[in-house]
């Protein structure tokens, strides 16, 4: 009853519906408060064809420091402890944890970075899988944000507004885009579970919530423990069988009363507890890694045995990718490092980095690289002086939203690419700006959607993801 | 053709009702959606100079031609330009991805022909009753409001339905007046009145229904969302907050029918209101329902402009349906409200007295203590009785004042001190002294230490008084530093000292550190004791001050120019209340300003006296004498006497210190009378007990007044720091209704002008959404914008008709709630035939009675209800019920604050109506969040009405809806009747309020002998389902079909 190829554009709503088996409750939609055929997205949508049908999004709560990851800056040496020039912040605002601080010292990061790939690009040693992947991924040195706190920088760049209330991208692309799956939600959320600390920040159901959209485009999280989707187990007691007839009486008692009441709504409430009777089904199947190879494991990484990692959650996110899953979410917490970085950092990236690149590999052996983009960053990068005094072992950094670095991979980005450029201080942005609403509209592009047109009307006005900014980066384009 | 056309394809409210073109309702919203955005109010964004919202801009000639001309549509610029096929010259221009239907086209030119006459925007007109519509059908009316309906529906072609059964309509009315379904019982009767009484059985039930205390819970439920009500504070850290005493009032309100004007006055400036009530300073608790930051590091202002702009947001939808927010950056795109309108009632909302960052891991300043009604009547007792005996103490003071003179009273105290001897405390950390050395100088000690090494040098004057101990005297000028640590008290201690006081504002002591920039994490980190000018002493115990500290003042005052004792005790808790303070041995009542400390700071001996480290520091002008420092709490009883016995000996002396007569007399009557010693000890115990009951009181967020008001500017861009152009409160006047006479410039004159009776929204807004609670949809659908982008009402006659009736009834809720579910219209049956459902698809028209699903805390009331398991508890603090173990694991902060673990509760709290469970803003509870719940961020006043498989699987394993299910079975079992008819009949009832239908019950017998045949094969299973209190099939087959039941699509209707 329901095609893989809805973003082909080719079918029409209409003629969807019409094929549609429930077709009298569908059919008679025609108000945003009743529901819409389950993976129905919106009319006209997407706009033209897309590079990518799906994206994984490996999101870094905290702010990972760009300075000692992604964006080389050997001049810094020469820099140690001296003041950050005026002329480089440029009266920048800086967040209250540091305007106590007599002085902002420089500070260069402690990591030796080499260069890979064909590129010749310089990495840190803290991302050796992702050296490897090098020519596979395009890196954007030019990020800014207006944000300086968490709460409002990861809401910005979830929602593309830094206050709560607007709906998260991927409700947007669920909205516009509808899913490919019957049987699982287009939206699904990972949360991963650090190896030590990452409780700094929270993680907010806004993030991945619909904001004023209808609330079935909230993503759906896939728990690391317990139920993987909240109350998906029968209780004791009930076996599929028994829930079989439950369903069936449920559904024979509904039909009956439809014949009664007339209403559509029940029509598609039927369906809906039919879905929910296949989750029960596909979620298990899914969050069954039995059929995963040994040399699967050992490229994801040991850590990829252990649910709830995020080494686990790079494997299942390419299992939803296979499953058809639109929009796959995952948040690893931690990056905060406003003291000992040094301590810290090498734990977080040893949590991320081969599980990463593992994704990316594994994608590109399946074939999938190419129609599914993958995003690795965080909400902002980190300061070039030190919170607290400079120091050669043992340093923290301050939140950064001037400029700070991201990777993008596969579904229609240029590989081995680098793109935009940050001054001798990797404090501001020297070339190609890439703005959260940039990174925001280029996402959708990727997906077929124009970001000016995938709009909903709340309040009187017609919203969008980018609010009214954000453009388009052409240059990052394959 | 024309008409036909558009009857097709225009929405229902957009649709002629008569055939005259109406601008508001047929022109303006083509103009508003396609037009205003470059063309309308707003100059920044205004297009070629031209306005086509004002008529005498559209019709003005430029460049010899005129956008539009009267009479003659070919001619108007405004349609060439819209059938343009030119890329450059078409309107709307294609980048602006609008479209303007031929239809719409058609309509124009035709308005245009017509004249072009423009009109006042509906909704800014005050409401007026029109003449009740004409209709054929008029015995089908009950109300006057059905003639609305009826006039429509005869127009449109169509019909009203059949009526409802009487259950069907107790089952809506139950469910829209009070929240839950009807029993059997109730049914029953209903059924059997109505047999006998007719209509009066229907007011009968009604009035029940609106005077069941349950009303209030249910009419809470939509008032919450639009207050954006929660029990945490939202963003990063999302930690707990106290706001329930705040929702019970709404409750209250609801249930005591306050008269919306005053429910919504009382809310917006109820401690401006003169002499305030407890309650009605509660009621302020509107205001302060925003979330709150208290994330390290942000900019103060930037989140304090928020939470005002919040306040401007939640006034734009729950009480104006306008939307407000979006003249923050500019003027109104659409509306004719400019961003100067905007701020002017801003300045409002920006004079309390609150912190950008604050709220950590408490309330939020301003704040009360919020006594719950029964503490409140507890305080009242507990204060007459004081009363009594002090009046009493009074009066025996007075009559020994007739017996004996000052002089008399003076001797007799004196010989007695002779043989009294209480002693100081024992077990002081310091001892503070001063001694010369060698070189002439000062310098502090700790007395107690025999070797006393110097803890700095001071420049105070010392001296030594026989009783008081040694003296330190401080001119203002400079305080005391302990340069030496002489070690950390720990997190509970006491300071106990004689002040004599010169006035002004004075440091006693302080730890604080307050010479860095206020934004430093340590910033006033430490404790201090202080006076104010008015001579209270005011404690502080901070983390960083102010967000995080605890600070409290005392309501009794020392006077200057005398010996006089202070003790403050802290109990090593993060609480205000853990902090005491007594003045010469006695205990005094406490203000709290603020109790947000993070953390327990102990009392380090790193301490300044007689100052504060500050860049302009307080300082004492006056004495201390015998200034000691405790590792502990001391003992209040032991103290007293001590201080009483040393004060006495001060003020005897000599002829005795004269304005300390009463005093005297007071403490020798204490000592040597017994009825009065007796008196005094039952008026300390009574006061013992209230202060045990205030520790326990409460707390709850309130808006207050800033002692001088802060001046608002207009905000560039609506950047907290782009500040523009100061403006001064007040209201767009020329649009909405001038200012009522005498009434002040604050928040209080503010709600007077919402209320007063001439508003064109106030009214409208409101009852639209009464109307939306019954119907699902309001008569304007945009019930958060009544706009020029917002819906046409589809009923704009009854819509003022309601309100006018609203206004003059003394906005009458439950009155009016009386009249919409005894009508006619809502008593309609609600099945749904397939032609009225592909011309009505919404019940826009009310050919048929309302057929919603029920909102997410009905669904989990009913479920709870119908199985038993529901407790009934009116009001009280939020329950945890059962959610997940680790649904906060890996998600909210790893920071143990309040709010940040989910304790679940026990007993009866498992099982409350859905309303008072607590609501965690950034991981909402998921039963309720599944159905559409909102997350309260923000003010909303529409929900989503979703049908998903996430809530199909709620409804089928949600550990308390399986419970419910097994818990009807039982019931079904229990209460039933004999047979498995009977008692299948009984369960279907108890869920859909109505009997089976011979086929449907054939069905539920089918699954019944099913799931037995499988159960009695299966001891297990049937044990497993039962939770193990029994392994019968027939039980466990019950439990199964309960289950069932509770998952009926009408089971979760209201239909």
């Amino acid at each position: 009853m329901m095609n893989c190829n809805q973003y082909s554009g080719a079918e029409s709503r209409r003629d969807f519906l019409a094929k549609f088996s429930y077709g009298i409750g569908a059919m008679a939609l025609g108000d945003l408060l009743s529901p819409r055929a389950e993976a129905a997205g919106l009319p006209g949508v997407p706009h033209f064809a897309p590079t990518a049908k799906r994206v994984i999004f490996l999101f870094q709560s905290g702010g990972p420091s760009h300075l000692d990851l992604l964006d080389y800056k050997p001049g810094l040496k020469e820099h140690f402890d001296k003041d950050l020039p005026d002329s480089v912040r440029q009266g920048q605002r800086i967040t209250g944890m540091v305007t106590g601080q007599a002085r902002l010292a420089i500070q260069p990061s402690r990591y030796r970075f080499s260069q890979c790939g064909a590129s010749g690009r310089w990495m840190s040693e803290l991302l050796p899988h992702t050296q490897k992947i090098s020519d596979d991924i395009c890196v954007i040195h030019s990020m800014n944000t207006e944000a300086i706190n968490h709460d409002p920088a990861i809401t910005f760049i979830q929602s593309g507004s830094q206050l709560p209330g607007r709906p998260s991208i991927g409700a947007w692309v669920d909205y516009g885009l509808g899913s490919q799956n019957e049987n699982l939600p287009s939206f699904v959320v990972l949360n991963s579970v650090p190896s030590a600390g990452g409780g700094d920040q929270g993680l907010l159901a806004r993030l991945w919530g619909s904001g004023f959209l209808p609330s079935k485009h909230q993503g759906v999280q896939l728990r690391g423990s317990g139920d993987p989707v909240l109350y998906l187990a029968n209780p004791d007691g009930i076996t599929p069988e028994r829930r079989r007839a439950l369903l069936d009486g449920l559904g024979a008692l509904n039909r009956l009363q439809f014949e009664q009441a007339g209403d559509p709504e029940i029509e598609t409430r039927i369906a809906q507890y039919e879905m929910a009777f296949r989750m029960q089904t596909s979620v298990p199947d899914l969050m069954d890694f039995k059929s995963e190879t040994d040399a699967t494991y050992e490229l994801y990484g040991k850590a990829a045995r252990q649910p709830g990692t995020f080494a686990r959650n790079c494997l299942l996110a390419r299992r939803l990718a296979e499953r058809g899953v639109r929009f796959i979410q995952l948040y690893h917490r931690g990056w905060d490092h406003h003291d000992r970085l040094t301590k810290r950092i090498p734990v977080l990236a040893g949590d991320i980095d081969q599980a990463s690149a593992a994704l990316v590999t594994d994608l590109k052996q399946r074939g999938m690289l190419d129609d599914t983009l993958v995003v690795w960053g965080g909400e902002f990068g980190r300061t070039v002086y030190a919170q607290g005094s400079a120091n050669h072992d043992n340093y923290g950094r301050d939140h950064h939203g001037r400029a700070f670095s991201i990777w993008m991979a596969g579904g229609g980005i240029k590989g081995g690419h680098t793109f935009g450029a940050t001054d001798d201080f990797g404090f501001n942005v020297v070339e190609n700006p890439v703005h959260i609403h940039d990174l925001q509209a280029t996402i959708l592009h990727c997906l077929g959607i124009n970001h000016e047109r995938l709009t909903y009307r709340f309040q009187g006005r017609q919203f969008r993801l980018t609010d009214v900014h954000g453009h388009v980066v052409k240059g990052l384009l394959a | 053709m024309l008409r036909i056309l558009c009857f097709l394809l225009v929405p229902l409210t957009q649709r002629s009702f008569s055939a005259d073109i109406s601008f508001n309702r047929d022109i303006r919203p083509i103009l508003s959606e396609n037009c205003f955005y470059c063309h309308g109010q707003d100059p920044k964004h205004r297009e070629a100079k031209l306005r086509l919202d004002l008529p005498e801009e559209a019709m003005r000639e430029r460049d010899g031609v005129r956008a539009v001309l009267p009479g003659k549509p070919d001619e108007s610029e405004m349609i060439v330009r819209l059938l343009s096929q030119d890329r450059d010259e078409v309107m709307p221009p294609p980048k602006a991805n609008k479209h303007v239907t031929p239809e719409q086209i058609a309509l124009l030119k035709r308005w245009i022909a017509e004249g072009a006459k423009y009109e006042r925007h509906w909704a800014f007109i005050p409401p007026r009753r029109a003449a009740l519509p004409e209709v054929t059908k008029a015995g089908w009316t009950r109300t006057e409001l059905d003639r609305f309906i009826l006039a429509r529906l005869e127009h449109e072609g169509l019909t009203p339905a059949a009526e409802a059964t009487p259950s069907a309509w107790l089952r809506r009315a139950s469910f829209d007046l009070t929240g839950l379904a009807p029993g059997p019982a109730e049914l029953d009767a209903f059924a059997a009145d109505v047999a006998a009484r007719g209509e009066v059985a229907y007011e009968l039930a009604a009035d029940r229904l609106l005077a069941s205390p349950r009303f209030g819970e249910r009419l809470a439920q939509d008032w919450l969302d639009a207050a954006r009500y929660a029990d945490t504070h939202g963003f990063n850290n999302d930690s707990g907050r106290s706001m329930w005493r705040w929702r019970d009032w709404v409750i209250d309100a609801f249930n005591s029918n306050l008269p919306y004007d005053q429910f919504l006055t009382e809310q917006f400036a109820g401690d401006l209101l003169p002499q305030p009530t407890v309650e009605q300073r509660i009621a302020t608790g509107f205001g302060r329902n925003h979330v709150i930051n208290s994330e390290g590091g942000i900019i103060e202002e930037e989140y304090r402009v928020e939470y005002v702009v919040d306040r401007m947001r939640t006034l734009g939808m729950s009480t104006l349906g306008l939307t407000l927010e979006c003249c923050r950056c500019h003027d109104h795109k659409f509306d004719p409200i400019t961003q100067r309108d905007y701020y002017q009632i801003f300045a409002f909302f920006n004079q309390v007295p609150e912190l950008g960052e604050d709220g950590r891991v408490a309330n939020a300043s301003p704040l009360m203590d919020a006594p719950t009604r029964e503490q409140q009547e507890r305080f009242r007792q507990l204060d007459a009785a004081t009363a009594v005996r002090t009046a009493t103490l009074a009066k025996l003071l007075a009559s020994d004042r007739e017996k004996r003179g000052d002089a008399v009273v003076l001797a007799t105290l004196k010989t007695h001190l002779a043989g009294s001897t209480a002693s100081v405390p024992q077990g002081s950390r310091l001892l503070l002294g001063a001694r010369a050395t060698a070189d002439g100088k000062t310098e502090l000690v700790n007395l107690p230490d025999p070797k006393a090494k110097s803890l700095g040098a001071a420049t105070v004057r010392a001296s030594d008084d026989a009783v008081l101990g040694p003296v330190l005297s401080f001119d203002g000028t400079a305080g005391a530093v302990l340069s030496r640590d002489f070690g950390d008290l720990g997190k509970a201690w006491s300071l106990a000292t004689w002040v004599r006081w010169s006035g002004g504002e004075a440091v006693l002591c302080s730890t604080m550190e307050m010479q860095m920039p206020a934004s430093s994490g340590g910033y006033g980190r430490g404790i201090a004791v202080l006076l104010t000018a008015e001579g209270r002493v005011e404690v502080r115990h901070s983390m960083r001050w102010p967000a995080y500290a605890a600070q409290v003042f005392t309501s009794e005052t020392v006077l200057p120019g005398r010996w006089q004792h202070i003790a403050v005790m802290c109990d090593g808790t993060r609480k205000a209340s853990g902090i005491r303070v007594f003045i010469d041995g006695a205990e005094c009542a406490k203000e709290v300003l603020h109790d947000g400390l993070t953390s327990v700071v102990t009392l380090s001996g790193k301490m300044r006296i007689g100052e504060e480290a500050a860049p302009e520091p307080h300082r004492l002008r006056g004495e201390l004498a015998g200034f000691r420092l405790y590792p502990r709490v001391l003992e209040p009883a032991l103290l007293r006497p001590w201080v009483e016995t040393s004060l006495a000996r001060v003020v005897t002396q000599g002829e005795g210190e004269k304005d300390r007569a009463d005093w005297r007399r007071e403490l020798l009557l204490r000592r040597t009378a017994v009825d009065y010693a007796r008196l005094c000890e039952e008026r300390d115990l009574l006061r013992e007990e209230r202060r045990l009951l205030a520790s326990e009181v409460p707390t709850t967020m309130v808006m207050q007044e800033l002692p001088a008001p802060r001046t608002t500017h207009l905000l560039k861009r609506g950047m907290y720091d782009a500040p523009g152009e100061v403006v001064q409160p007040g209201v767009p006047e020329t649009l909405l209704g001038a200012w009522p006479k005498d009434a002040p410039r604050n928040r209080l004159g503010l709600a007077r002008w919402l209320t007063q009776p001439e508003h064109p929204l106030t009214a409208r807004v409101a009852v639209n959404r009464f109307w939306q609670q019954l119907y699902g949809v309001g008569i304007v659908k945009t019930s958060d914008d009544f706009g020029f982008q917002g819906e046409y009402p589809v009923h704009p006659e009854l819509l003022d008709w309601l309100a006018r009736g609203f206004i003059d009834s003394g906005w009458d809720v439950k009155a009016l709630l009386r009249t919409l579910v005894l009508s006619a219209t809502y008593r309609q049956d609600s099945t749904i035939s397939p032609t009225l459902h592909e011309r009505d698809p919404e019940n826009r028209l009310l050919a048929r009675g309302p057929r919603v699903r029920l909102p997410a805390e009905q669904i989990r009331d009913h479920a709870l209800a119908v199985s038993g398991l529901l407790r009934q508890r009116l009001g009280g603090p939020s329950v945890f019920p059962t959610q997940p173990a680790d649904l906060y694991k890996g998600i909210v902060v790893a920071a143990a604050y309040p709010g940040t673990t989910w304790t679940e509760s026990t007993g009866d709290d498992l099982y409350r109506r859905s309303l008072y469970t607590f609501w965690k803003r950034t991981v909402p509870y998921p039963v309720l969040n599944v159905f559409d719940a909102p997350d309260r961020e923000f003010c909303s006043v529409r929900r989503a009405r979703t049908n998903t498989p996430l809530q199909a699987l709620t409804m089928m394993n949600e550990p308390a809806m399986v419970e419910a299910g097994r818990q009807l079975g039982a019931r079904m079992l229990m209460e039933g009747g004999t047979d498995d008819a009977a008692r299948l009949a009984f369960g279907f009832r108890a869920a859909t309020s109505r009997p089976p239908r011979p086929e449907e019950l054939a069905v539920l017998r089918k699954m019944l002998e099913r799931f037995r045949k499988d159960f009695t094969a299966d001891d297990k299973g049937a044990s497993a389902l039962l939770k193990g209190t029994s392994q019968d099939a027939g039980q466990a087959a019950y439990a199964a079909l309960g289950g069932l039941l509770l998952n009926l699509d009408e089971t979760v209707t209201k239909n």
